[in-house]
């Protein structure tokens, strides 16, 4: 109220000074008898102040009384027309000034108004900015281009855990944590030059104490006021975004070791790792049995494992959560999680848990499983390389796909050498061999197990004989996919089976002949005892009746002429078996010396001829046939033997004709009788001992059966040969030859000079 | 023959041998004993006069040219068979006796012999066929 009237007053005494002053100037103008243009700039100060400063009205009523003042003297004082005039005319000039002036201050006041009224918006809106800046949720800040807060929001504060004005000059590098200082440094850099309009980006704000807060940030560039630029800086507390995207992080690691490790063993380290790393707690521990967990005093895992859901303790100083891990229901395992602090679970993480649970039950089955598949593989993968036996996968087209080392060392070809022609010759061979068996080729039917022996030659060009076993193996729809064809190096085999035949072969052979050999002597004993025996009746029975007595002169000398030759008979016989023996067994040595054969026939001729009236003898030699190297007595031997054979088989009135020629380098002997001849079917026998003729006329000859066998030994051991022609009721011809001695020819002119 | 003793040549025994020895020695115990002797050279021969001649007994060889002494000895038994026949042989091993009397052999005696064994052998086929 006093204020009000106070107002009023100070409006009043400022609206009535230029009227005061207008009057004091027309006072002083009126004492001191001035002329009204004298006092007319003062009147004009008065009226411009008041024009300038107040409104029209005003100006005008000061003007107007200013216009008086300086009429108000001239009339007074009766002066003449031309200073009334002059006196109009400058109350005239005051009352433009006023008008002129008037509005022209007018104009400017109601443009400092307006000026006015804007800054009063201005400040409104800046106020409604900043209250918005101060309630905001969102952490809100303007920063100059090198990152120092200009304002702050109290949001943003307490994100930093800083007062707003402790911040302001901060720079924004310096809230942020070591971790991602240089990122912050980039990302001012970049937006500074230009590079970027804005950046996005979450970063950890170190508080004051050092804890470090997760922060999300919106840096903008701002056109200043003045053209200088600002940033706007928008930041939000992320910590649920980090738990968020820490839960996401351990499942997606988990996953990530889930599939990368080939087994539990070595994957749970890098899970428990996960889970300890990314969720915040201090140990975990995988407890594989329930027993050792039970044993281990560990409730909570038991606890976990006999419900088949996670299991949580919280307590001041210690929480801990049980995960089990299920594997199609059943669990297999626990994960303990433990932490140092009180640690609540959020679902999402509860969740997360039970989830990787799952998902790590499910891994273990898978690995088992693929274990089990390596281990099979891994077999199979050894026998294949470590195998003696050669391997080899052959594809459906008859490609070598593989071959295994003991396959390449086998036939001595590296792997493209097989592929290219030494697995295709031997496919061919292995069809070759199992059309010949009556199989079916490769390619044409395989079958299990079908085998074949082939002959192969290695890359160093040596010949083995392979046994290939065929297996078809068949892809997961049935079809046979590829062929395992296991290759055996069944040379040794082979060769000591072939050998083991020919050795088996031979022991047969030698056998048999052991038997013939055998059958031989028994029968040469046997016809050998029967001749002793013959012989022998006559002996003894002759000489019993001798011994009895009462004989007649003349028949005790026939009886003894009957003892005497079988005896004699019986001495041959013994003589010829020995010879026989000693020559066959080359225990006879001969007393080479030359020999004239000529004289050995003519001798032969002149002995029997005493002793054979009936048998004519006719001799046709070769006076130049040289002299032989040879055993005289046996070549004697030889050739009475074979004149003897000659009388016995002639008839009376036979001739037997001795023949000696030049054969080359041998002296051809011929005894040719005119007698009964030797049937076909016997004469590939006469050589042999006691194969005497006995057939028809032949029958009654007497002989040993040696003579002949001996004779060809005598003349085989000279080096000569001996054979025979025959035609039964012809006669026969016995032919044999004995080598010249190499200085025969001299011999021969030495006999004749 | 006609100096036989006691009248005993109507038992005659025919000698089939090939060796001429054999023969002569055969004929002479055999005739001192008084019985008859025909000769056969070979197993043709034997055959014949057995068949012609029905001897009392044949003494027969076997190792003989043409037709050995078992041959002719079927043959003749086809014809005559209480025909004795007596094989002598040289082969006088153990299974050649076996061999002998199955063959159809009335008694087996092996070369060389004892004159007695001959004379024995004879006279026991004599005194079974005149009982």
């Amino acid at each position: 109220m006093g204020q009000g009237s106070a107002f009023g007053t100070r409006i009043l005494v400022r609206r009535a000074t230029p009227f005061a002053a207008i009057a004091a100037i027309f006072a002083v103008q009126a004492l001191a008898d001035a002329q009204p243009v004298l006092a007319f700039p003062l009147y004009l100060t008065v009226v411009l102040l008041v024009s300038m400063q107040q409104d029209t009205v005003e100006s005008l009523a000061v003007a107007t009384a200013a216009a008086v003042a300086v009429l108000l003297a001239p009339l007074a004082a009766g002066a003449g027309p031309a200073d009334v005039a002059t006196a109009i005319l400058l109350g005239a000039v005051l009352f433009g000034v006023a008008l002129g002036l008037g509005a022209l201050s007018r104009r400017s006041r109601a443009t400092a108004s307006e000026a006015h009224r804007r800054l009063e918006e201005l400040a409104e809106a800046e106020q409604k900015l900043r209250t918005t800046l101060d309630s905001a949720g969102v952490g809100l800040a303007l920063a100059d281009l090198d990152g120092r807060f200009l304002q702050v929001n109290p949001a943003l504060a307490a994100i930093l855990g800083r007062d707003r004005d402790g911040l302001t000059g901060t720079s924004l590098v310096d809230v942020t944590a070591e971790v991602d200082r240089p990122a912050m440094v980039d990302a001012m850099r970049m937006i500074r030059h230009g590079d970027v309009a804005r950046w996005e980006g979450q970063v950890m704000q170190l508080r004051p104490d050092g804890a470090e807060v997760p922060a999300a940030l919106f840096i903008a560039m701002l056109p200043g006021a003045a053209g200088e630029k600002m940033l706007l800086v928008q930041a939000s507390d992320a910590t649920a975004n980090r738990r968020a995207d820490a839960l996401r992080e351990c499942a997606a690691a988990v996953r990530q070791v889930i599939a990368s490790s080939p087994g539990l063993e070595p994957a749970m380290p890098e899970l428990l790792a996960a889970f300890r790393e990314n969720l915040g707690w201090h140990e975990a521990h995988y407890w594989s049995s329930r027993t050792e967990a039970l044993t281990a005093g560990d409730e909570l895992a038991a606890r976990a494992w006999q419900a088949g859901v996670l299991a949580a303790e919280v307590g001041a100083g210690r929480s801990a959560v049980g995960v089990p891990v299920i594997d199609t229901g059943d669990v297999v395992g626990v994960i303990e999680l433990s932490s140092r602090t009180s640690k609540r679970l959020s679902d999402d993480e509860v969740s997360m848990l039970s989830r990787a649970g799952v998902e790590i039950g499910q891994f273990i089955r898978r690995t088992e499983t693929a274990q089990a598949l390596r281990r099979s593989e891994a077999d199979h993968r050894a026998i294949f390389e470590r195998s003696p036996i050669g391997i080899a996968r052959i594809g459906g087209d008859g490609e070598l796909l593989e071959a295994n080392p003991s396959l390449l060392l086998m036939l001595e070809h590296d792997v493209d050498t097989m592929r290219s022609s030494a697995w295709p010759d031997m496919m061919r061979a292995y069809d070759q061999a199992a059309s010949r068996a009556g199989k079916p080729t490769f390619l044409a039917g395989i079958t299990d197990g079908s085998c074949v022996q082939v002959r192969a030659a290695t890359g160093a060009g040596r010949w083995l004989w392979l046994q290939l076993t065929a297996t078809s193996i068949p892809d997961s729809t049935g079809r046979p996919e590829h062929v395992l064809l296991m290759i055996e190096d069944v040379t040794a085999v082979r060769e000591t089976s072939d050998k083991l035949a020919e050795a088996l072969e031979a022991q047969r052979a030698a056998i048999a002949n052991l038997e013939k050999l055998d059958t031989t002597k028994s029968e040469f004993l046997s016809i050998v005892s029967h001749e002793f025996r013959t012989a022998l009746t006559g002996i003894q029975g002759f000489s019993e009746l001798i011994r009895d007595g009462g004989l007649e002169p003349d028949e005790l000398r026939a009886y003894g002429g009957y003892i005497f030759n079988d005896a004699d008979r019986v001495n041959r016989l013994i003589g010829d078996m020995l010879d026989l023996d000693r020559m066959e067994s080359g225990r006879m040595t001969m007393r080479a010396t030359d020999v004239d054969i000529n004289d050995i026939l003519m001798e032969a001729i002149a002995r029997a001829s005493t002793s054979t009236v009936t048998v004519e003898f006719k001799s046709d030699l070769d006076a130049r046939l040289p002299i032989v190297s040879g055993d005289r007595d046996r070549l004697i031997q030889v050739v009475s033997n074979l004149v003897n054979n000659a009388v016995k088989y002639s008839p009376e009135g036979g001739m037997v004709t001795l023949t000696s020629r030049v054969e080359g380098k041998y002296a051809l002997i011929s005894v040719t009788d005119t007698g009964i001849g030797i049937p076909a079917e016997e004469i590939g026998h006469v050589f042999e001992r006691f194969r005497r003729v006995r057939s028809g006329a032949a029958q009654s000859i007497p002989g040993t059966g040696l003579g002949l066998t001996i004779v060809k030994q005598i003349v085989e051991m000279h080096g000569g040969k001996i054979w025979v022609e025959s035609a039964v009721g012809h006669g026969s011809s016995f032919h044999f030859t004995i080598p010249l001695a190499p200085e025969g020819a001299a011999a021969l002119q030495l006999r004749h000079g | 023959m006609a100096s036989s003793p006691n009248g005993a040549a109507s038992f005659t025994v025919l000698v089939a041998d090939d060796n001429e020895v054999a023969q002569r020695l055969c004929k002479r115990v055999l005739e001192k004993a008084g019985y008859g002797v025909l000769i056969a050279a070979d197993g043709l021969q034997a055959v014949d006069i057995a068949l012609a001649q029905k001897p009392a007994m044949i003494l027969m060889d076997v190792a003989m040219p043409g037709i050995d002494g078992l041959e002719a000895m079927r043959r003749i038994k086809a014809e005559v068979p209480a025909m004795p026949i007596v094989i002598a042989s040289a082969h006088s091993m153990a299974s050649d006796r076996e061999r002998f009397l199955a063959a159809g052999a009335d008694n087996v005696l092996s070369k060389p012999f004892r004159l007695a064994d001959l004379i024995s052998i004879v006279e026991q086929l004599a005194q079974a066929r005149s009982t």
